[in-house]
């Protein structure tokens, strides 16, 4: 078959997981520095419900940028996400057969899985696993998680988060991500090489620092306010748009490194605070659906 | 009579290296306790933990004690029907009643027994996966051959047979296990190399095959277990990239991708797999896009320069309470002079924490240091300097050299002193294990350095520290500690002086001289130690009466203690002065006076230390 492109292989991610069962969520509506932060992963890995979910999710990490300069490093790139809840049994297999579903000739790689063990401190979260290489390239993130929230799980999912730049370069042979071939005639350089300049120039020159320390400070509060009105899901929101304020002040290099502990310490406490209350909420509807049984 | 041969493989995902060693350590003991035989060989790698062993037919007889005889009519019918037997089959041995129970099959034992194996294994890093017992990674199937015989065991949730599988990518499917002494011709039949000394041994060889290669951060232990079925491959990079520092270079390929250099610009890889054209034309281009990440940071760097990046330190604090970076370097700079440092040295020192402000720092953390002496260089400093800023972190380990130049021993020297002092002066000192600022591998560095580096340090400069740094000397140097804690007492001024007195005294401790010297020292103290509050506060001359007194002053007054020789021509004039002279006098003055003049004798002999705390 021609040679896919980078949309023929979110297509075929897409495709593969559907198939094996999986309801297929959206990028999320707000940035996140990860696929892991879109509530689809990071609130449905807690509770005693199974859950398993894909999803496209472009990451927003603006201390990564370079100015499109760099083949490597961007502020703005793509994730696939995959969350198996509880972990099946052939988990290994099924991700293998995904590499080839998207066109990876296994055979012909060295597929390898190294260890990597993931920590995420600003959400509470912890796993065992591995980094997946294709011919030394990190291409996956594999981790079972361990803890979420700060919170040990009921079912223990396994996490796949498919780094699709890197993934496609090996599938396409394209040796940058710009040169990657997004859509027929259309390379990933033409739709974003200026975005990542422009994006560079505003995390790290022109992000106004008094406004995202004010912005911070607002979403958390409104966080706080909401998680004392029950209402989790809102609050876990207004806990990114707080994160993400924070990842820009970072990139503007506005937070030292003392102040940068202490600033992860206030998501960390307001995640675990939303993590414990999505729980409750999850187990009392849990007894109603049971008692209307 | 010949015992069964068992074979037993826990079948896993990927394992860590550390894992599949922990595993190795610990299996010989779990076989031991649950199977009573010693494992013939270890297959040990990351998809497989495997063992043959030689079981005994069937377990041992056993007597289970029950209840004394005397309790007969009370206790033994409980006994018997908890074992299902009744009361008349209990035996009697040593006054207690039990019961007989013959030595089963070892088949029938062997479902359970090699379960507590798998569970007994303990990892430093284990995990949960919704089996119900902990591993360091999934354990996905179990295979277990007694002779030809399949044994099922007893683990919930994991698959057992008489299978195990291939490799991963070459033959992913079930591979019948015939019988226990089948098991490797099974597995390398199907691309897999069980046995981690012959995967060991094939990497060698392909390295060799290479020629000349290294290993600096001793990755190959690692690797040997990344691997069934190892293929040793060589791969090159640009040569514009050499001019980027060699340690960054060599800490991409080994640190990151566990290459292995083979010098210029020539690198070994190990592969698991793949076919060996992508699989190479694939890891090159990795270290390519690795080292071009490398490079355009370094580039970045280089532009801004190392004076510009010095002035930078004003932005970065070191400690919370003590200023910058820039601070820091004024410190240091200050410090070197004290410490005799010649203008190159300071020199070093002004520039020293400049890579602290780079880029190419950030990324690998390790190498700062060099990073900024490769800096230096670019800007034309000389050699003493670049050298030294380079050498700054030495000695980083307990085995590690000290710097080999003079400006680089006074640097890593004011390096040290002045986080030690400002982490004390800022209530940072350890608690317990608790050192988050590495405080005794600094101190331990500090006395290497002015022990055998000849760094001039003044122990009054190591303020609250200087306890915690001398405490350290005691773990340090090979003599007693007694030796060591008398000679903190000295009156030597400086940290080396201390370690090497401390040495001598050691070295000379079977010597006359020392021998001498201890027991004047002893004998002085005892007496006048204790009527310390009876003595005069300064030597009268003219109430020296007698020949013996006035000798021993005299001979006070002209030595040099500088040394055990020195003191010990004190010593027969103090033998004198207990012969002949009565300390303890009726008249108030001559006894005050003669007390001091002994306390006088304590104290220049106290110059080498406190003698009463090496015991005779």
């Amino acid at each position: 078959m021609a040679r896919r492109t980078y949309q023929d292989i979110i297509l075929a991610l897409e495709q593969y997981w559907a198939d094996y069962g999986c309801a297929l969520m959206t990028p999320y509506h707000t940035e996140v520095a990860a696929g892991t932060m879109n509530p689809a992963t990071l609130l449905r890995s807690l509770g005693p419900k199974p859950w398993q979910t894909g999803y496209l999710e472009p990451v927003i990490r603006p201390l990564d940028g370079r100015y499109g300069e760099n083949p490597m490093r961007f502020q703005h790139y793509f994730q696939y996400q995959v969350l198996l809840k509880p972990t099946p049994d052939n988990v290994l297999e099924l991700y293998l057969d995904s590499l080839r579903a998207m066109g990876l000739e296994t055979e012909k790689h060295d597929i390898r899985f190294v260890e990597d063990d993931w920590e995420q401190p600003t959400v509470g979260a912890w796993g065992l696993g591995w980094e997946v290489w294709a011919d030394g390239m990190e291409i996956t993130q594999f981790t079972y998680f361990q803890q979420v929230a700060g919170m040990e799980l009921d079912l223990i999912p396994a996490e796949i988060t498919y780094g699709l730049d890197r993934l496609a370069m090996v599938i396409q042979e394209k040796p940058t991500v710009f040169d990657l071939e997004w859509a027929p005639g259309i390379t990933w350089g033409d739709v974003f090489k200026e975005n990542e300049r422009q994006w560079s120039h505003y995390n790290f020159e022109d992000a106004d620092v008094d406004m995202l320390m004010r912005h911070f400070e607002d979403y958390e509060r409104e966080a706080r306010h909401l998680i004392e009105r029950d209402l989790p899901l809102p609050a876990y929101d207004m806990i990114l748009k707080a994160n993400h304020a924070f990842n820009l002040l970072d990139a503007r290099g506005a937070i030292s490194v003392t102040e940068r502990a202490a600033y992860i310490g206030r998501v960390r406490n307001l995640v675990r605070e939303v993590g414990k209350l999505y729980l409750e909420q999850q187990q009392e509807a849990g007894e109603h659906a049971a008692a209307a049984v | 009579m010949s015992m069964p041969r068992l074979l037993f493989e826990i079948g896993c995902e990927e394992l860590p290296a550390a894992a599949c060693m922990e595993a190795g350590l610990q299996l010989p003991e779990l076989a031991r306790e649950h199977l009573g035989a010693q494992t013939l060989e270890l297959f040990i790698g990351p998809r497989r933990l495997a063992f043959p062993v030689d079981v005994p037919e069937r377990t041992a007889d056993e007597w289970i004690k029950g209840p004394p005889e005397n309790l007969r009519e009370k206790a033994a019918a409980g006994f018997a029907k908890k074992h299902g037997v009744t009361v008349d089959d209990l035996t009697l041995r040593d006054g207690s009643l039990g019961i007989e129970v013959a030595g089963r099959p070892i088949a029938e034992v062997l479902p359970e027994r090699l379960a507590a194996i798998v569970k007994g294994l303990q990892f430093g890093k284990s995990m949960d996966w919704g089996a119900g017992f902990r591993f360091a990674r999934p354990v996905r199937w179990l295979c277990a051959k007694l002779e030809d015989q399949t044994i099922e065991v007893a683990l919930e949730h994991v698959p057992s047979g008489g299978f195990s599988y291939g490799h991963r990518q070459t033959h992913p499917g079930p591979v019948e296990i015939p019988n226990a002494y089948g098991y490797l011709d099974a597995l390398r039949a199907v691309g897999v190399e069980p046995d981690r000394a012959v995967r060991y041994q094939q990497i060698c060889e392909g390295l060799d095959a290479l020629g000349s290669w290294g290993d600096p951060l001793d990755k190959l232990d690692e690797v040997v277990y990344l691997v069934e079925r190892p293929r040793v491959q060589e791969g090159s990079f640009d040569e514009r990239f050499l001019r980027l520092p060699e340690r960054v270079i060599v800490q991409t390929m080994q640190s990151h991708q566990r290459y292995f250099p083979l010098g210029a610009n020539r690198f070994a890889f190990v592969a698991n797999g793949g076919d060996p054209a992508v699989v190479r034309a694939g890891n090159e281009f990795v270290l390519r896009g690795r080292l071009e990440d490398a490079e355009f940071t370094f580039e970045r760097d280089v532009a801004v320069g190392i004076e510009e990046l010095a002035k930078r330190l004003e932005s970065i604090t070191y400690l919370k309470g003590a200023g910058s970076f820039a601070d820091k370097a004024q410190r240091l700079v200050d410090t070197v002079r004290k410490l005799g440092g010649d203008e190159q040295a300071v020199e070093a020192a002004r520039l020293a924490k400049a890579d602290q402000a780079s880029e190419l720092v950030r990324e690998f953390s390790e190498l700062e240091g060099h990073i900024g002496a490769t800096y230096a260089k670019l800007a034309g400093q000389p050699e003493e300097v670049t050298r030294a800023i380079d050498e700054q972190y030495l000695p980083d380990s307990a085995g590690a050299p000290i710097p080999a130049t003079v400006a680089g021993r006074i640097l890593a020297a004011a390096d040290k002193l002045d986080h030690l002092v400002t982490a004390f002066d800022l209530g940072h000192a350890p608690t317990g294990s608790r050192d988050p600022y590495a405080l005794r591998r600094a101190a331990i560095g500090l006395n290497r350095l002015a022990l055998e580096g000849d760094v001039a340090v003044q122990r009054d400069q190591l303020g609250a520290a200087q306890d915690f740094v001398e405490d350290r000397l005691e773990g340090l140097l090979d003599v007693p500690v007694e030796f060591v804690r008398a000679a903190r007492t000295s009156t030597v001024p400086d940290l080396g002086g201390v370690a090497r007195l401390a040495q001598s005294l050691h070295a000379a401790e079977h010597t006359p001289e020392f021998e001498a010297v201890h027991t004047a020292y002893e004998r002085a103290h005892r007496l006048a130690g204790k009527a310390e509050a009876e003595a005069a506060p300064r030597l009268d001359d003219t109430l020296l009466e007698e020949g013996a007194e006035r000798e021993l002053a005299q001979a006070l007054q002209g030595a040099q203690i500088d040394g055990l020789g020195a003191a010990a021509q004190l010593a027969p004039h103090v033998n004198r002065y207990f012969d002949e002279v009565l300390v303890m006098a009726d008249d108030d003055k001559l006894r005050a006076n003669r007390l001091r003049l002994l306390l006088d004798v304590r104290d220049a002999l106290g110059r080498l230390g406190d003698f009463s705390l090496i015991p005779r």
